[in-house]
C-alpha cells in the first residue's frame, strides 16, 4: 500500500508504515539529545494530558481571521483529508481521537488524547485497540456524539472508492480491511470496531499495528452520525466537534468557519478559540497574496498564507516577526539507484554534487530550507543531527576544478570513465531545465556522461515513480514527510528490500544486514526507539549512501502584523491555527 | 499611371506635348515605383532612423559570439558564486560581467541579451520570408488562374485564418517530439531545438493566408488590365505574364505586408516565450527572461530591464519603419 501526495506546501510523500512498539507501554525515559536544528524529543506521548489547555498570554477574543491562501485543498471531507494544509484546517473544525499538542517553548509535539480519554489500550496479541471516549461531547447543533459515530466514519472510511484521496492504513491494517468495502457497498455490519457502551470504541486488527494512536490523530477518526452522512455532499455541512463549524464552502474559492458553541474548553487539551471567525480564501496569485500579507494594508493585517514565503519577495519583508519560522516533517533527498550504480560511484556522485550551486539555482530560502546532513528530518522525535564528511547539504562539489580533477581520477581508477549518469526532468518547469544544466556541467566536468530526458510535467510524477524506470537518479520517493512523527514511518517503509515492490524503495537497496537491523529496531519501545533510529540513520548513510540528503523543508510563511501567537507546527509543516489570535481584535 | 506632386519627377508631365520638360540634371527620367519609393523613405528621418536601429540589433544577433567573448563570457555557463544564499546578484555592473549577472544561476547578462536577440529576429525574419513567398505565389495563383484553382486556394485560406495559432503552437510541440526519435527521449537542446523550429513553422503557416487574400484581390483587379491582356494574346507563357507582368505591380501590397508583420512576429515570439509555449531553457530567449524577471523586479531591475528594452525598441523601430514604407509606396500620401 503506498501514497504519493505532494502535499499543498511541501512536496512529501505518506505511506504505510511497519509495526512497531506500543506507545501506551512510555517508559518515561529520558532520551535523546539535542541539535542545533531543533534537537531530539524525549518523549513522544502524554497519555494524561487534559484539557483545557493552558491560555496563552496575552490573547484576546474577537475579529476574523482571513487566511489568502494560493493553494486549493481538495476536500474538506475528514474522510478524504490527507494534505497537510487539509488537515490543518480540518483541526479547526474537527476533533479526532489523538491530536498532537505542541510544547509551548519548543514547539515539538506531544500525542495527546482527544475526543478519547486515553490514548487506546492494547490487547495482550496486539489485535485489539480499545479506545476509551470522554463524556458529554456535543455537535455544533447540540446533539451528542455516540460511540456508534466513531465507528461509523471508521466505516465509511473504507468506502475507498469515494473518498479516494483520504489515508487508507485501515484498509491494510484492519481486521477484513481488504474485504469490507463501506457501509454504502457492504452495510453496517462490519468486524472491525465494536462499541460494547457508549463511551468504548474497540479496533480490531489483521496484523500488528502499533503506532495506530497516531493514526487516530488523522480527521478520519472524527466522529460522523450516519444520519447526517450525505456522501459527496457532506463537506459542505459537516457536523463538527472542534472550536469552529462551517458556515459556507464553495468548493475551490472560499471556506467561512464561525464559532461552535457547543465546543467545551474542558475537554480539548490542544485547542483554543481567539478569533469569532475564519476566512479562507483560496487559488489566490501567489506573490500578490503574500504581498499584501506582508504589507498589512487595512484588512490584510488580519491576514496570513501559509505557503513559503517567494525568495523575490525576501527585500519587501521589514519585520521578521511576520514570518513563522520552524522545521517541517519532510528531507528532500538526491537519490541513486544501488542496483545499478556501484557504492564506489555512488560516493564519486555525492563528492562532485554541486549543493550549494544548486540550492541556489532552485531558488531555496536558506531560512525555511536547511541544508540536510541526515535522512530523519528534525522534526522527528529522535532525530541527532551527525554530519559525515562530504554529507552536509551544503558544499560546491565538482565546481571546485581539484575536485573534478580527483573525481574523474577515481572514476578511472575504478574503471568507470564517461560513466553515465541519467534522470528525468521536467521540461516546462523552468527551475527543472535549469537545475539540470548545472548538474548535466558539473557532472560532465568530473568525467561523467550524462543523459537527461525532458518530459512533461504533467507526466513526470509517473515517470520518475516507476521503481524499475532506465534512469539512474532522481527516482522517487525523493522527499519524504511522516506522517506521525516516528522514525517507523521511516526506515521500514523506505530502506528495506521489499519497499522496491511496494513502489517506495529510497535507492532500491536490497541488504539483508540492513534489512535485519532496522527489523531489529522496529520491535523496541517506542522510547527505545528514539536513540536507535539516529544509528540507523548514520549506519545507512556510512554503509550504502542511497541518498545525498539535501535538505529539510521547513516553514516560512508571511502572517499578517495584527496576528499574534502564529507558530510553526512541525507535524504538518504548517503555521498552527488553532492557538491564533488577533491582536487588536 | 499614377500621379505625384507637381515638382516630381514620376514620368506623367504635367507640360504641353510639344515642350521638352525642364529637369535638373540630376534628376533621372522615368524612375520606377521602387525607386520613388527609396527616394522617398531615404528622405524620411523616422525611417532612418529605425532602420538604423534595426541594423544595430541584426549586427548584435549576428556577433553575439563575437560580444559575448569580448565580454570574456558566455550564456550558458552557471556562476552561482556570483548570487549570495537567497539568490541576489552580488556583483553590480563590473568589468568582467558587463550588465551583471542572472539571480539564482548567475549567468552572464550581456551573453544572454545579445544572444536574445538571435531567436527573435531568427523567429520573425524566417516566418516572414516564408509566409510572404507562399503568401504571394498562393495568391497569384488565385487570382490569374479563378475556376477551381481559386475556390480550393480561397477555401484554403479561410480554412488557416479560422485555426486557433495559439492552440496549434501547444499542440505541434509533442506531437513533433514524437516524430524526432520518439518523445521522452530527447536531451534538453533537441527539445528547445524542437521548440524553435515548431515556432517558425507556427507563425509561417498561420501567417500567409492574410497575404494571400490581399494578393488574390489586387491581382483579380489588375488582371483584366490591357497590358496583361495585352501579354495573353500575343501568347506570353502564363508563368511569365505572373511574375514579369503582375508581379512588379504588387512590389508595394508585398513590401508593406512584409514590414509590418516583422514587428507582430517579434512580439508573438516573445509573447508564447513569456507565456511558455514558445522557446525553451537552454536557448536563450527576451520572452522567457521577462517571464522570470517579473518577480525580481523590485530586487534587481536591470535583469528585467534588458530584455523589455530590447524587444521595446526592436519592436517600435521595426513598426515606425513598416510605417514609413507604407507611406512611401502609397501614391496618395501627401507630403
Amino acid at each position: 500500500m503506498q501514497w504519493k501526495r505532494i502535499t499543498a506546501v511541501a512536496a512529501g510523500v505518506m505511506l504505510a508504515v511497519a509495526a512497531c512498539g506500543s506507545p501506551s507501554s512510555n517508559s518515561g525515559n529520558e532520551a535523546g539529545g539535542s541539535g542545533d536544528l531543533g534537537g531530539a524529543q524525549v518523549k513522544a506521548i502524554d497519555a494524561t494530558a487534559k484539557g483545557p489547555a493552558k491560555e496563552i498570554d496575552g490573547a484576546k477574543k474577537g475579529g476574523t481571521v482571513t487566511v489568502l491562501s494560493d493553494v486549493t485543498p481538495d476536500t474538506f471531507d475528514p474522510t478524504n483529508i490527507y494534505y497537510t494544509d487539509g488537515n490543518q484546517i480540518g483541526k479547526l473544525i474537527y476533533r479526532a481521537l489523538t491530536q498532537y499538542k505542541l510544547d509551548p517553548a519548543s514547539g515539538k509535539p506531544t500525542l495527546v488524547p482527544d475526543l478519547a480519554e486515553d490514548l487506546g489500550t492494547k490487547s495482550a496479541d496486539g489485535l485489539s485497540w480499545t479506545f476509551k471516549l470522554k463524556k458529554g461531547i456535543k455537535y455544533q447543533d447540540g446533539s451528542p456524539v455516540t460511540a456508534a459515530d466513531f465507528a461509523y466514519s471508521i466505516k465509511r472510511s473504507f468506502a475507498h472508492d469515494l473518498y479516494d484521496a483520504g489515508p487508507t492504513y485501515q484498509i491494510q491494517f484492519f481486521k477484513d480491511g481488504d474485504k469490507y468495502k463501506g457501509p454504502y457497498a457492504s452495510g453496517d455490519n462490519y468486524a472491525g470496531v465494536e462499541t460494547p457502551d457508549d463511551s468504548t470504541l474497540v479496533i480490531h486488527l489483521a496484523k500488528k499495528f502499533d503506532d495506530l494512536p497516531f493514526y487516530a490523530a488523522f480527521p478520519m477518526f472524527t466522529p460522523i452520525p450516519k444520519a447526517k452522512d450525505t456522501k459527496k455532499n457532506y463537506e459542505q455541512r459537516p457536523m463538527t466537534t472542534g472550536p469552529y463549524q462551517v458556515t459556507s464552502y464553495t468548493p475551490g474559492t472560499e471556506l467561512k468557519l464561525a464559532k461552535n458553541p457547543n465546543w467545551d474548553p474542558n475537554t480539548d487539551p490542544v485547542r483554543y478559540q481567539y478569533p469569532d471567525g475564519w476566512d479562507f480564501k483560496f487559488a489566490q496569485d501567489t506573490i500578490k497574496a503574500q504581498r499584501q500579507v506582508l504589507a498589512s494594508a487595512g484588512p490584510d493585517a488580519n491576514a496570513l498564507n501559509y505557503s513559503n514565503l517567494d525568495v523575490s519577495l525576501l527585500p519587501e519583508v521589514k519585520d521578521q516577526s511576520q514570518l513563522v519560522k520552524g522545521p517541517g516533517p519532510c528531507t528532500q533527498m538526491y537519490t541513486m539507484d544501488a542496483r545499478k550504480i556501484p557504492l564506489e560511484v555512488r560516493k564519486l556522485i555525492a563528492k562532485a554534487h554541486p549543493t550549494d550551486s544548486w540550492r541556489k539555482v532552485a531558488g531555496l530560502n536558506p531560512s525555511d530550507s536547511p541544508p540536510a546532513s541526515t535522512i530523519l528530518p528534525p522534526a522527528v522525535p529522535g532525530f541527532e543531527k551527525y554530519e559525515l564528511p562530504g554529507l552536509t547539504g551544503t558544499g560546491k562539489g565538482a565546481e571546485d576544478d581539484a575536485v573534478a580533477a580527483e573525481v574523474k581520477s577515481e572514476l578511472a581508477k575504478l574503471g568507470k570513465s564517461n560513466f553515465e549518469l541519467s534522470w528525468y526532468y521536467s521540461i516546462d518547469d523552468k527551475i527543472s531545465t535549469q537545475v539540470t544544466q548545472l548538474r548535466k556541467q558539473v557532472y560532465e566536468k568530473a568525467g561523467f556522461k550524462v543523459r537527461a530526458i525532458g518530459v512533461p510535467k504533467a507526466k513526470l510524477r509517473t515517470f520518475v515513480g516507476d521503481q524499475n524506470a532506465p534512469v539512474n537518479i532522481g527516482k522517487t520517493p525523493a522527499g519524504w514527510c511522516s506522517d506521525w512523527p516516528s522514525g517507523t514511518s521511516w526506515f521500514p517503509v523506505l530502506f528495506k528490500s521489499d519497499a522496491i515492490e511496494l513502489g517506495n524503495s529510497v535507492g532500491q537497496l536490497q541488504d539483508k544486514a540492513l534489512d535485519a537491523e532496522i527489523d531489529r529496531v522496529s520491535a523496541m519501545t517506542p522510547d527505545e526507539q528514539l536513540k536507535e533510529w539516529s544509528k540507523v540513520d548514520k549506519m545507512i548513510l556510512e554503509k550504502y549512501l542511497p541518498v545525498v540528503p539535501l535538505y529539510y523543508t521547513g516553514t516560512n510563511s508571511p502572517v499578517g502584523k495584527n496576528i499574534g501567537h502564529a507558530v510553526n507546527d512541525m507535524t504538518q509543516g504548517l503555521p498552527e491555527f488553532t492557538s491564533i489570535y488577533l491582536k487588536q481584535p | 499611371m499614377t500621379i505625384g506632386q507637381p515638382d516630381s519627377t514620376v514620368g506623367v508631365q504635367d507640360h504641353p506635348a510639344s515642350a521638352e520638360p525642364v529637369r535638373p540634371a540630376t534628376v533621372a527620367h522615368g524612375k520606377s515605383p521602387l525607386r520613388i519609393a527609396m527616394d522617398r523613405l531615404r528622405k524620411d528621418n523616422v525611417a532612418v532612423i529605425c532602420a538604423v536601429i534595426i541594423l544595430f540589433f541584426i549586427l548584435v544577433a549576428v556577433f553575439a559570439p563575437l560580444l559575448s567573448k569580448i565580454e570574456g563570457q558566455d550564456f550558458g555557463t552557471f556562476h552561482p558564486d556570483l548570487v549570495d544564499e537567497y539568490g541576489y546578484p552580488t556583483i553590480g555592473l563590473t568589468p568582467d560581467h558587463w550588465f551583471s549577472v542572472e539571480p539564482k544561476t548567475g549567468r552572464d547578462n550581456f551573453a544572454r541579451w545579445v544572444y536574445g536577440a538571435r531567436p527573435s529576429l531568427i523567429v520573425a525574419f524566417s516566418a516572414t520570408v516564408f509566409g510572404t513567398i507562399v503568401g504571394v505565389v498562393m495568391g497569384l495563383l488565385a487570382g490569374f488562374l479563378g475556376g477551381w484553382v481559386d475556390r480550393v486556394i480561397s477555401w484554403i485560406i479561410d480554412f488557416v485564418l479560422s485555426l486557433p495559432y495559439l492552440l496549434f503552437a501547444i499542440a505541434l510541440v509533442p506531437i513533433v517530439e514524437s516524430m524526432r526519435g520518439g518523445s521522452f527521449n530527447l536531451t534538453p537542446e533537441e527539445q528547445a531545438s524542437t521548440r524553435f523550429f515548431v515556432l517558425i513553422f507556427v507563425l509561417s503557416f498561420f501567417g500567409w493566408a492574410g497575404l494571400a487574400r490581399i494578393i488574390r484581390g489586387e491581382v483579380l483587379s489588375l488582371r483584366e488590365r490591357e497590358f496583361v491582356l495585352a501579354a495573353k494574346a500575343i501568347g506570353v507563357p502564363t508563368r511569365q505574364v505572373l511574375f514579369k507582368e503582375l508581379l512588379p505591380n504588387l512590389v508595394a501590397p508585398i513590401v508593406i505586408s512584409a514590414s509590418l508583420s516583422l514587428p507582430a512576429y517579434v512580439t508573438l515570439e516573445a509573447g508564447l516565450s513569456f507565456l511558455g509555449v514558445g522557446l525553451v531553457e537552454p536557448i536563450p530567449s527576451w520572452g522567457q527572461t521577462i517571464a522570470n524577471a517579473t518577480n525580481w523586479f523590485k530586487a534587481d531591475p536591470i535583469y528585467l530591464w534588458l530584455p523589455v528594452v530590447g524587444i521595446t525598441a526592436l519592436v517600435l523601430a521595426l513598426a515606425l519603419l513598416g510605417d514609413s514604407i507604407r507611406d512611401a509606396f502609397d501614391p496618395k500620401t501627401r507630403r
